[in-house]
């Protein structure tokens, strides 16, 4: 789950490519001050004509399905992980590569500049031993090479940020190569467990009506072992990824103003995923659920409310910004008996960019002696910033 | 009130006609200065805002040496080398049938990488839907001023045509940006994706250029080493400012023009003001005489004089300030157009008034003044008390001076001759030169004066008797009155002479260079924006379908672009001829017999005049050409005479043309057609063909029109100079008028004394137009060979220097007699009011003096 970018109605595309010109618009080397863009606005959209939708389950075959489904609106490549170099020193990293068609169709034209596929992508670094969150983000079009997607050989890039096939064990193995001026993240990723597929045999559905739904699967527990560059210091990393691997054309039904994602890497080989799909008055949505894969990649869904709970304990009000998120959780799976309590590395893991979100590396441990496992997790918290949904 | 100033304020309120056109000499002189400054600076700034806006905050750009860059350089410094920050443009120019008579820039960006670069495409934009700007096709984003002068809204369609073919754009949006300066500068402006540009500009697979945001520290200087290892050999990476300064320096020349023309106005004011502030001292002399005969200090006389020459200045400098503001909103208009004609669109049409230009140009006019009224000054304050009041001791003195002035004139003049003589390429040196020369020969006048005077009396004396005597002795017996005077005139009449022996002599020789160049019958083009260069692509099945008619014997074709040498842009010509074509050649100087031969196998190249100037070219010399292979050393086969061009052309045969830049294109032709066919017939039947093979739109224009064309562009070239030259004719009109009336008026008592003695009036109006029409007269002769001088300064120098061209002198009987003419009708003009005063006047009342 999760994920900001897609397109939207003609209204929010407008907002949302605003969003991705202004970028710069105060300089690479001054605090950019974009517009703000919503991100359960984008992800609604009515603007369905033409597109593919997400309607029934469908076989998800890899490595055929790493690769882009063009006819939908939107669709991601989410890595996110935790970390840790020489001594114990931990690292949170996220590099999130988002694909969005602008029209059903590519433009008829001789130039090779047409196309209807744009890119962008977000790369993060947490770094709390140097008490450093470093975000950058990225834009282009999906023509000239300049960015783009195909499944085999498996190659997803904007730039020279990129996630190619080929890595070690088997056909989901991964490596993945990004870097800006002051921060890079090179890893070899091996698949880990299998693949698990989310909702009902990967058909997620977030809404009451039929196309409200991605496709969405996960590589929950990916081995990952290379380097990353914070600032000026270059440290050999290992430690565990997670990959989502969404695509939709209309995810957000009415009413959802944003989500709360949590997944949980246990040292016990238990992995857990959850998201609350928010609505305006803070409850939660029906169709917010989670999943529990044991250490030989069994999965069993969650339905949110009685097979998952999560608690807020604190809270963060972002210097940047102003926005407040909630910082520290106690997320509860009875089936299991955990009281987990998750607190972040940083508090202040918040992506300040065209769309403003937090995304960030927790640390997990049982509430109390008993109540669970340690572990490591990343949690997402969208639609705080106040932007409501566009529709 | 001091007594002093009160006698001061007196006299010259007694006087109105003179101070009024004291303080219009003033204000001619600063409006024609402040006029020009506001009208180069307003172009300035349009550029600096046109080019600037579109430049966005690029730090860095890659810009191909001619034609365009492969587009795939953009993945290889973005994916290859992972710069993100750079950004494709498409560029070119476009005309539209809602917007008649303007030249309409299309910028085509990759809304994906503009976020560093061009702010205002984002902040200002209204109603945008991006999503349908990049995969319509059509989409175009303008500014709301433009759209609205096209009558467009959003959703709108805005009908273009590119190189002669129609296109339908939709308007996805307006650019409003929030601040004038970038308001100002997107103006005509029409964004579209790059996809659309490259369609619509016929540039598939092309880029105009390449903007790079590198930051200014060690990791940026390693990202430009990077960038730089990737370019092919015909790309530059340079600063962002240095290809503004290219398109900057291409100005230059003609605004250090139009500047030193304004300044020469100024000093025919200076010498206005001079003669007047002379003539109210000489005129005062008993007074101040007795003032100073009183016990007031020199000091004082000198005080009391600049007073009133600050005073008059202050007023016609703040005068022609206003006049100069109303003056330079009618030239900012003309410089523009000069500069889209010959250089670069540049779109807006604003008039920049910077408060430090007009308290500037009043300050100017105040502090001229004063300089020209400080010899009078001086001299109301060094006679001694008694003296001062003689009038036989002044012009005893002004007599003396004449040959001291003669000589100190000859030193100027020799020395602006020995500056001029300098081998430089400066421009400031020349107009340096200029000013010397033209301040010499103002000098040497009094003694031309006396001189022509004293060959002109015994026609004066044969033809009007003893009135006749008296009137040419009277001009020499005044001298301290008449020399500044007829110097003042000289110096106006002889620049006005100058221009326009310089406009007829490049009118001449351009006419006789389009009579000699244009050989063929027809020539065929696309529409084009700049109206001195052909530009797009002709269709190859228009090129065909042309040469096949079977009225037409041969053709001659013609591949035009720009091409960046070093830091020049000229215009790189690839030419196919027709053996009669080859006739069209002016050759400066070439090897030798086989000059076509060699040219036509590619054995070298040939090169402008202005381009040999400027680089200092000869035949046999070697030319380094970039090209996508990298640098091709060509030898220079010949110099040829061209004024299409300022910057420069180099002209290749087309298989060398083909073989160094693989470009097949054809951007004009020139047709010749079997004799004894009928011209429009041929036309009409040749515009069909064009109708019938498919939708490009181009001119096919006989040789006349062609050269019509040729000229009209010429004309609206010197428009500006010519404005210039017709001022500097009503400053001297207005000069003669002045010096010539106050001249005649001082005379009452003098007239007073001939009345008395029997003159009736209509001998003292005889020998009052006598006079000023032989001082008249004077000035107009001796103002024909010092403009002559004028302009061989200006055509052999400062002309060559500034554009490289060599002109023939063609001195025009009628821009000589105009000069003569206008002298003589004002100095006869200036004669009728003291005439018919002194005529009215009873004698008695004249001889009580004042």
């Amino acid at each position: 789950m999760s994920r900001p970018w897609a397109g939207g109605s003609p209204g929010r595309r407008c907002r949302l490519l605003a969003g991705a010109l202004a970028l710069g618009a105060c300089g690479p080397s001054e605090a950019p001050v974009p517009p703000r863009l919503s991100l359960a606005g984008v992800l609604g959209g009515v603007d369905t004509a033409g597109y593919d939708r997400a309607v029934e389950p469908r076989p998800i075959g890899l490595p055929a399905d790493h690769g882009p489904h063009p006819g939908f609106r939107s669709e991601w490549w989410y890595l996110t992980g935790n970390l840790e170099g020489d001594g114990g020193r931990p690292f949170g990293f996220q590099l999130t590569i988002f694909r969005a068609s602008l029209a059903p169709a590519a433009p008829t034209s001789a130039s090779a500049w047409a196309t209807n596929q744009a890119y962008m992508a977000h790369l993060a670094l947490t770094d709390p031993q140097a008490g450093r969150f470093l975000a950058r983000e990225r834009f282009a079009r999906g023509a000239q090479g300049l960015a783009g997607a195909s499944a085999d050989p498996l190659r997803v890039w904007l730039g020279d940020w990129r996630l190619e096939g080929g890595g070690p064990g088997g056909p989901s193995g991964m490596t993945l190569r990004a870097s800006d001026a002051d921060l890079t993240v090179e890893l070899d990723l091996e698949p880990g467990k299998p693949v698990v597929l989310q909702g009902e045999r990967g058909l997620s559905r977030k809404g009451p009506r039929p196309g409200n739904a991605s496709y969405y699967y996960s590589l929950t527990r990916m081995p990952a072992r290379g380097r990353v560059v914070s600032g000026k210091d270059t440290i050999d990393v290992a430690g565990t990824a997670w990959l989502d691997r969404e695509w939709s054309t209309s995810v957000l039904p009415d009413g959802v103003v944003g989500w709360d994602w949590f997944a949980l890497q246990l040292d016990d080989g238990w992995d857990v995923m959850a998201y609350r799909l928010r609505r305006g008055d803070g409850s939660a949505s029906p169709f917010s659920e989670g999943v529990v894969v044991d250490p030989a990649g069994r999965a069993v869904g969650l339905t949110w409310g009685t097979d998952v709970e999560v608690e807020q304990t604190g809270a963060w009000t972002s210097p940047h910004s102003g926005v407040r998120y909630p910082s520290g959780w106690v997320l509860t799976v009875p089936s299991r008996g955990w009281r987990l309590r998750l607190e972040p590395l940083m508090a202040d893991q918040e992506l300040d960019l065209s769309f403003r979100y937090w995304e960030g590396a927790v640390t997990v441990r049982g509430e109390q002696r008993g109540s669970g496992p340690t572990g490591r997790g990343y949690v997402e918290l969208t639609g705080y910033d106040g932007n409501p949904p566009a529709r | 009130m001091s007594l002093l100033r009160r006698s001061s304020a007196r006299y010259h309120l007694q006087h109105p006609t003179q101070l009024a056109l004291t303080a219009l000499g003033v204000a001619l002189g600063v409006a024609v200065v402040v006029a020009v400054h506001l009208a180069v600076r307003s172009s300035r700034a349009a550029f600096r805002a046109s080019v600037e806006t579109v430049a966005g905050r690029a730090t860095h750009v890659v810009t191909p040496a001619s034609g365009g860059l492969d587009e795939r350089l953009i993945r290889h410094i973005r994916v290859d080398l992972g710069i993100d920050r750079a950004a494709p443009i498409v560029e070119g120019y476009a005309t539209s049938a809602a917007l008649p008579g303007r030249v309409l820039r299309v910028l085509g960006v990759d809304p994906f990488s503009e976020a560093p670069f061009r702010a205002w495409a984002v902040d200002g934009s209204v109603g945008l839907d991006v999503a349908r700007f990049v995969t319509a096709a059509d989409g175009v984003m303008l500014p709301a001023g433009t759209a609205a002068g096209a009558g467009v809204r959003a959703g709108d369609t805005l009908p273009v045509s590119v190189n002669g073919r129609p296109w339908t754009l939709r308007v996805a949006g307006l650019v409003d940006p929030k601040d004038a300066l970038t308001s100002e500068g997107v103006r005509d402006l029409l964004l579209v994706d790059i996809a659309t540009a490259q369609t619509i500009l016929g540039m598939t697979g092309r880029l105009s250029r390449i903007d790079l945001w590198l930051p200014d520290d060690e990791a940026g200087r390693q990202e430009l080493a990077r960038v730089r290892s990737v370019l092919p050999p015909d790309a530059r990476l340079e600063p962002a400012g240095a290809r503004a300064d290219v398109l900057r320096g291409m100005i230059d020349a003609f605004d250090l023009n139009l500047t030193a023309l304004s300044l020469l106005a100024l000093i025919f004011g200076m010498f206005l003001v001079y003669n007047a502030m002379t003539f109210s001292v000489v005129r005062r002399r008993e007074m101040l005489g007795g003032l100073r005969a009183l016990g007031v200090t020199r000091r004082q006389i000198v005080g009391i004089v600049l007073a009133e020459a600050a005073l008059i200045g202050g007023v016609g400098a703040v005068l022609g300030t206003l006049l100069g503001v109303g003056l330079g909103r009618g030239l900012v208009g003309m410089v523009l157009r000069t500069v889209n004609d010959l250089w670069l669109v540049v779109s807006v049409e604003r008039l920049t008034l910077p408060p430090v230009a007009l308290s500037g140009g009043v300050l100017l006019g105040i502090l001229a003044t004063l300089v020209a009224s400080l010899p009078p000054a001086v001299e109301a304050a060094t006679s001694p008390p008694r003296l001062a009041r003689m009038r036989s001791t002044l012009e005893e003195r002004a007599r003396r001076m004449v040959p001291r002035a003669a000589a100190l004139g000859s030193i100027s003049a020799v020395a602006g001759v020995a500056l001029v003589g300098l081998s430089t390429h400066s421009l400031g040196v020349s107009f340096a030169a200029l000013f010397l020369l033209v301040l010499g020969l103002a000098l040497l006048t009094p003694l031309a004066t006396v001189v022509l005077i004293g060959v002109l009396r015994p026609v004066a004396s044969w033809a009007g008797g003893l009135l006749g005597t008296m009137a040419s002795r009277g001009v020499v017996t005044t001298l301290s009155r008449t020399a500044p005077a007829v110097a003042a005139l000289v110096v106006a009449l002889s620049v006005t002479v100058g221009l326009g022996v310089m406009i007829d002599s490049f009118r001449g020789t351009l006419t006789r260079w389009l009579d000699a160049t244009l050989q063929a019958d027809l020539y065929v083009s696309l529409p084009s924006v700049l109206a001195s260069r052909a530009d797009g692509t002709l269709d190859p099945v228009v090129v065909e379908a042309l040469i096949a008619h079977p009225a037409v014997e041969g053709h001659s074709t013609y591949r035009s672009r720009d091409l960046r040498l070093g830091d020049r842009l000229v215009r790189l010509v690839a030419v196919e001829l027709d053996r009669r074509g080859e006739a069209g050649f002016d050759f400066v100087r070439t090897v030798g017999d086989r000059t076509f031969d060699r040219f036509r196998t590619g054995d070298g190249v040939l090169v402008s005049e202005p381009l040999a100037y400027r680089m200092r070219l000869s035949v046999e010399d070697g030319l380094e050409l970039p090209t996508p292979d990298g640098v091709s050393r060509l030898r220079v086969l010949g110099v040829f005479r061209d004024y299409g061009s300022d910057q420069g052309v180099v002209m290749m045969s087309r298989s060398a043309f083909d073989r160094l830049f693989r470009d097949t294109g054809v951007t004009s032709l020139g047709l010749f057609l079997a004799p004894g066919v009928d011209l429009a017939r041929v036309v009409s039947e040749l515009e069909a063909r064009v109708a019938s093979v498919g939708d490009q739109a181009v001119l096919v224009r006989p040789t006349a029109a062609l050269r019509e064309g040729s000229l009209q562009v010429f004309e609206r070239t010197f428009r500006v100079t010519a404005v210039l030259r017709m001022l500097a004719l009503i400053v001297a009109f207005v000069g003669v008028l002045s010096a010539l009336m106050a001249l005649e008026l001082e005379r009452a008592r003098e007239l007073g004394v001939l009345r008395s003695i029997g003159l009736t009036p209509g001998q003292v109006w005889g020998l009052v137009t006598t006079q000023t029409g032989l001082l008249g007269f004077v000035a107009g002769i001796l103002s024909l060979p010092i403009g002559v001088v004028l302009s061989i300064v200006m055509i052999e120098v400062i002309n060559r220097r500034s554009f490289g061209w060599s002109l023939d002198l063609g001195v025009g009987a009628a821009v000589l007699a105009q000069a003569v003419a206008l002298a003589l009708v004002a100095a006869l003009l200036a004669g009728l009011y003291p005439a018919w005063r002194m005529s009215r006047a009873s004698p008695a009342a004249a001889l009580r003096g004042e």
